[in-house]
This record gives C-alpha cells, structure tokens and sequence, in this order.
C-alpha cells in the first residue's frame, strides 16, 4: 500500500449553528484517484476549502505530505494543484497568459515555466487558442483552461472541486480522460462530484459523504459490496394485481419491489438467474411485458440504501 | 513579479480610457489656460462706441480732443443740423453727439463751460464717455496751468493714456497668476478619473470568480501578493503623475521649473495623487461590474471636481458649498494650488497654510488607506 498523502483527523467546521463539516476522517494514499462522492451541501467543498488552508476550522487535524497544513506551509502549497467548482481565470489575459500566471505563483523561473505552459497547453488540447480570450472560448474550452491553469506547474496532488459543472458531455468526457491521463502521470487527485457516474468511471477508492462526514468509503466494488442490492431489474408489464406482486416478492432473493405506470422494479440481492425467474414466473401467468432491463447497483443505490435517499435529492 | 505583471497586463486591456482621461485632461486644461487668460488679464479695453461729433472750433485743442476720442471711440464727424443729428441718434448711427463751440478754449476752458452733448437715455457708456471728455480737459488743463503750450498738453495727455491696466482683485492677490495654475487646478480631474476607472478594472478582474481562492492557495503568500499589488498600484499612479508633469514641461517649460515654488507644486500633486490611488484602491474593492464602475468613477470624479473648485473657481462658488467641500480632500488640493497661483515665494504665513492643506490631504489618504485595510481583514474573516 501506498503512503497516505493526506490525512484528515476528526475534522469539524461550523457555521454559526450549521455543522458542515462533523468529525470528517479521510486517508487518501499517493497515487489514486480519490472520489468525494455527496449531494449538494453535503460538506465536499468545505473540506477542499480546509485542506488548501482557505478556511478556517474549529477542531481536528489536516496532514498532507506527512506535514501539518497551514495557510503559511508555502512548501505544501508548491505540490498542490487546484482546479475550483467557479471557472477561475482572467477575461483580460489570453489562454496563454492565463496559464502562464498561475503557473507563475509555483514556478519563478520563466524558462521552466515556459516549458510547462506549453506542455499544459497541448494537455488540455488549447493549442487553437492560445492567443483567444476566454470570453470568446465555449463553456467546455473554458473548463479545460481552468483545468490547465490549475495544473501546469505539474503538482504531486491535484484537487478538483466539480471541475465538469455545466459541461457537455462531450467536453466531460475529454475532462475525465485528461484526469486519467494525470493520473498515470504520477499525480494523485481528489476528485470532488455529485455526478456519480463520473466518480465510478475514473475513481479508484471513493469515499461517501452526507451532512459533513464520510457515511461509507473503499473501492466501487467494496461500496456496492456494503449493500444488498445486486441487481436491480425493470419491467414493463400489462396491469399487475396484486396477488401477482405478492407472489413475485416470495421469488427467491428478490427483497423490495416497486410497481407504478405498469412499470415494475425488482431489487435482488446478488444471486445469479434473477432475471429468468422473473420472466418464467411472468409467462406462467401470461402476462405479457414489454422492455426488460437488468441494472448492476450504482453508487447512487449505495447511497440510497445507507441513507433513505436519492443522491441528487 | 508574477502579480505586479498581471497588473499590467489588466491595465494595458483598459489602456484606452487612460489615454482618453489625458486627452481630456490636456484639452480641459489648455482650453481654459487660453480662455481664463485671455477674459482675465491681457487683453483689457475699453468699451468703444459710436461717437458723433460737430467740431465748430478745428483749433489745436479741439482737434486733440476729437483724436483722443478717436483713439477710444469709433467717430463720426458730423454738421451741425439739429433734425441731421437728432435723426442719427434715433436710429442709433450714433449713441453720443459732443458738439465742439467755435470758441473752444475760450469758452470751455477759460470760462469753464460745459461742451453741449446729445445722448441715449440712460446709456452706461453715455457716461463713460461723460466720464471720459471731462478727464480729458481736466488733465489738459492741469498741463495748461502748469506751462505747457496747448501741443505738448495735448501730446502729454496722450502719452499718459498708454499706460497699460493693472486689474485689481478683491482678495488681495493681483491678477500676475502663475500660467500653470489651471494646468494644476485640473491635475485632480484626471488623477480621479483615471486612478478609479483603472483600479477598479483590476481589482474586478482579481475578484472574479474563484480566481482569489486559487491565489491564495497558491505557493506565493498573500502578503508577498499585496505587495506586488501596491508596487505596481503605485507604479501605475507614478507614471500618470510623471506624464502630468512632461505636460507642465512641454507647456510651459523652464517657467514652471524656474520658480521658487514647483516644489510645492510636485508636492502637492504627489500627496493628491495618494489621495487618489487610495481612494480609487478603496472604491475598487466594492465595484462588481463595469456600469457600476462607471457610474462611481464618474460619481467621484466629476462631483469631487466640481464641489471643490477645480472646474468652477472657488471664488465664486457660494460658501456653503464651499463649507462642505472641506470634508473632501480635492478642496484642500485647490486651496494650495490657489495659494501657489498668487505667490512667487511663500511667506511663513502661507508655507503654513500650504503645509497645513498637504497634511490635511495625507490625512484623508490615511483615512482611505485604513478603510482598505479594515475592509480587507473583513472580508478575510467573513
């Protein structure tokens, strides 16, 4: 196992009365792509926003680098890439001027530093613009700029507040393989969303959050392990009684069903054959049925299941 | 210097509005240079009218008269036809008729009697022309009495109406002001004007978005970007305050920088422009958008401007705006810069006076400088 690069001990940050952050514990080891998975308000920014020592917090403890984090830990600071939730650059300075500056609040020497806004220029795929504005850049150009002013100077840890906010998939998709593709770089990322489609496609070890503390972390498979849910199977089916439902909730590892607008939801623990239960049992009743699908649990039914709710509620 | 260059870079984007601030700071300023100068002092005379005058004598004296009047007044010769003349007055040919007797200096002079004048009722210039003969005669008669032939009288009497006007003002100060004086009074204008549309610019630029977050996570320290930030907000105040003064250079040359008081001058200005980076500085940590900056930095420049002298003399300015305007430092600017206009070198009396108007300035900027710094711990611990 790897070192762990950031540590967060017991971490509380109030509000007045509001506790955003509760207790908050987190280890993320060098190398990974660390998801911070929550919905909004849930507590994520606020704990990136205490990691780069940009807030204060009441209680507990930030260790990165093996170092106590405080807003004058310059040495820290100098390995840390942030790419914030707010697009971030100057409508004033030109795609190359924008990387150049930030690049320059890490890196001093103009030639090095040339060197690397080039190089975050070609990462980010920017080579078309450099001399444009970013006024004049659509909202994906835009993103990736704020991705590459935030990374040029090639940090050992890259934090990423919902870098993919108002993007179009498209665009999401070049972000999301750009992060990859830092990764194998060598930089270890923390990746904060409550997109948690894009958390299970890049994400290594995933940690869930909910009212200002992690409710559930580990690996996509570990997470979805946590939960009953195997396989969650939709149908749609000609009117359904409701001796029918009584029967089909006694099918063997089915435990919850939900049945409306003739449209049927069976959630199954993780057996195998559930579906082909389901459709003999349908046909032995002749009923007929029209789309079948067969879902394997999603973060979202991790967190539906320790939580009583939607993810995006 | 990453931040002192980024700075720049911001500026160099709004670099338009600078240069259209000098444009009319420079246009303002020579304008009313010419216009001030040309009303208030070199170009005096006086009022001329239409004159007729029947000359019945044509003697020596009377046709001194005659081209005194002349040198004032247009004149128009006429003949002594009463209807003729009273036409002529009617139709206002003419404003004034002197009618001139056969026997000039024996009657008027010797006798002392009145010369016969036909006039426009109630015509101001009607008596100064009244004012104008009898001063002529009184003066060739004083010459007369003294020994003078009538010749030499009449050509001494002219001499002394060469002599140039010296205006007078009523607060003890002569109209000899120095040429810069409206090139200074207007120095205010473009510091305001300029500083606060700049400033505010960039200081909206670094609050955009997340863009002070990511600074401040940076590996540069925030004091170390304060830093920079002032450097190059002075930087930019210098310059404009240096290009101020290759104006007053090109205009006016070796004049300005040979009198005893251009280090007043540079003083006063230098201290204005603190007054002006803090202000705009201040202004520009609550401006959000370009038409709210416009709005303010025309707000505060023009009202700042004109409540405090710089467009409309204080001497005419009615006293209760004048009381108010005390409570603003670009007041205190114009009271040194009029005491600067009226003095060649400054007695221990007005050095006080000017000392005390450039302290007061510093302390309005000192009053800025803390708001900025009270405002920023705010916000930083808001």
């Amino acid at each position: 196992m790897s070192e762990n690069i950031v540590q967060i001990e017991n971490l509380v940050k109030r509000y007045g009365d509001l506790v955003a952050l509760d207790h908050l514990n987190l280890k993320i080891a060098e190398g990974e792509i660390f998801g911070l998975l929550g919905p909004n308000g849930s507590g994520k920014t606020t704990a990136i926003n205490c990691m780069l020592s940009l807030l204060k917090y009441d209680k507990g403890a930030i260790r990165i680098f093996g170092e106590d984090m405080r807003p004058d830990n310059y040495k820290v600071k100098q390995q840390i890439g942030i790419v914030l939730q707010n697009v971030a650059v100057f409508d004033e300075l030109t795609v190359y001027e924008n990387i150049d500056y930030f690049c320059g609040l890490y890196i001093p020497d103009k030639k090095k530093r040339k060197a690397l806004v080039e190089e975050a220029i070609t990462f980010a795929g920017l080579d078309d613009y450099r001399k444009m504005h970013p006024k004049k850049l659509s909202g994906g150009l835009l993103r990736r700029l704020n991705i590459a002013c935030g990374i040029a100077h090639k940090p050992r840890l890259i934090i990423m507040d919902e870098p993919t906010v108002a993007v179009d998939p498209q665009s999401r998709n070049k972000i999301l393989e750009g992060i990859k593709k830092l990764n194998e770089q060598g930089s270890t990322i923390i990746y904060t969303s409550h997109y948690m489609e894009e958390v299970e496609q890049i994400c290594t070890r995933i940690a869930i959050m909910d009212h200002g503390h992690v409710i559930a972390s580990g690996t996509r498979e570990e997470l979805k392990k946590m939960i009953k849910t195997g396989e969650t199977i939709t149908i749609e089916a000609i009117p359904l009684t409701e001796k029918n439902l009584e029967e089909i909730q006694t099918l063997p590892h089915v435990f919850d069903l939900h049945y409306e607008d003739q449209v049927l939801t069976v959630r199954c623990t993780g057996a195998r054959h559930n579906l082909i239960q389901l459709l003999n049992y349908l046909q032995s009743q002749d009923i007929t049925f029209g789309q079948v699908s067969s879902e394997l649990p999603t973060l979202n039914d991790v967190f539906l299941e320790i939580t009583g709710k939607q993810l995006r509620d | 210097m990453t931040v002192f260059k980024c700075y720049m870079k911001i500026l160099r984007q709004n670099i338009g509005l600078v240069i259209m601030y000098l444009a009319i700071f420079f246009s303002v300023a020579i304008v009313m240079q010419f216009a001030a100068g040309k009303s208030e002092d070199s170009l005096f005379e006086t009022a001329s009218i239409d004159l007729g005058v029947v000359n019945e004598d044509g003697g020596t004296l009377a046709q001194g008269l005659v081209d005194y009047l002349s040198g004032i007044h247009h004149v128009v010769l006429m003949d002594n036809d009463p209807e003729q003349l009273q036409e002529n007055l009617f139709y206002r040919n003419v404003e004034y008729i002197l009618q001139i007797p056969a026997d000039f200096y024996e009657t008027c002079m010797v006798n002392g009697e009145s010369l016969k004048v036909t006039k426009v009722p109630g015509s101001y210039s009607s008596f100064y022309v009244d004012q104008q003969i009898s001063s002529y005669l009184n003066t060739i008669q004083t010459y007369l009495a003294a020994g003078f032939s009538q010749e030499k009288a009449i050509q001494a009497v002219k001499e002394e109406t060469h002599e140039p006007v010296t205006k007078l003002t009523f607060d003890s100060g002569t109209s000899d002001t120095s040429p810069y004086t409206y090139y200074f009074r207007y120095i205010p204008y473009l510091f305001l004007g300029a500083l606060c549309y700049t400033m505010g610019y960039i200081l909206m630029a670094f609050k955009k978005g997340d863009i002070q977050k990511r600074m401040e996570a940076s590996a540069i320290s925030v004091r170390r970007q304060s830093v920079e930030g002032l450097l190059a907000t002075g930087m930019i105040g210098v310059v404009l305050w240096l290009i101020g003064f290759l104006g007053v250079t090109f205009m006016y040359g070796s004049r300005f920088w040979q009198s005893g008081l251009c280090v007043y001058y540079i003083l006063n200005t230098f201290t204005m422009l603190i007054v002006a980076l803090s202000l705009s500085y201040l202004i520009g940590m609550f401006i959000t958008n370009s038409n709210l900056l416009s709005g303010v930095a025309n707000l505060v420049s023009l009202a700042m401007c004109f409540l405090c002298g710089v467009f409309v003399p204080m001497d005419v300015m009615d006293k209760s705006v004048l009381k108010f305007a005390q409570f603003l430092p670009v007041y205190w600017y114009e009271q040194v810069n009029e005491i600067l206009s009226r003095h060649h070198t400054l007695s221990p009396e007005f050095l006080g006076q000017v000392l005390i108007g450039i302290g007061i300035q510093l302390l309005f900027a000192a009053a800025f400088i803390s708001l900025i710094l009270v405002v920023s711990r705010y916000r930083k611990e808001g």
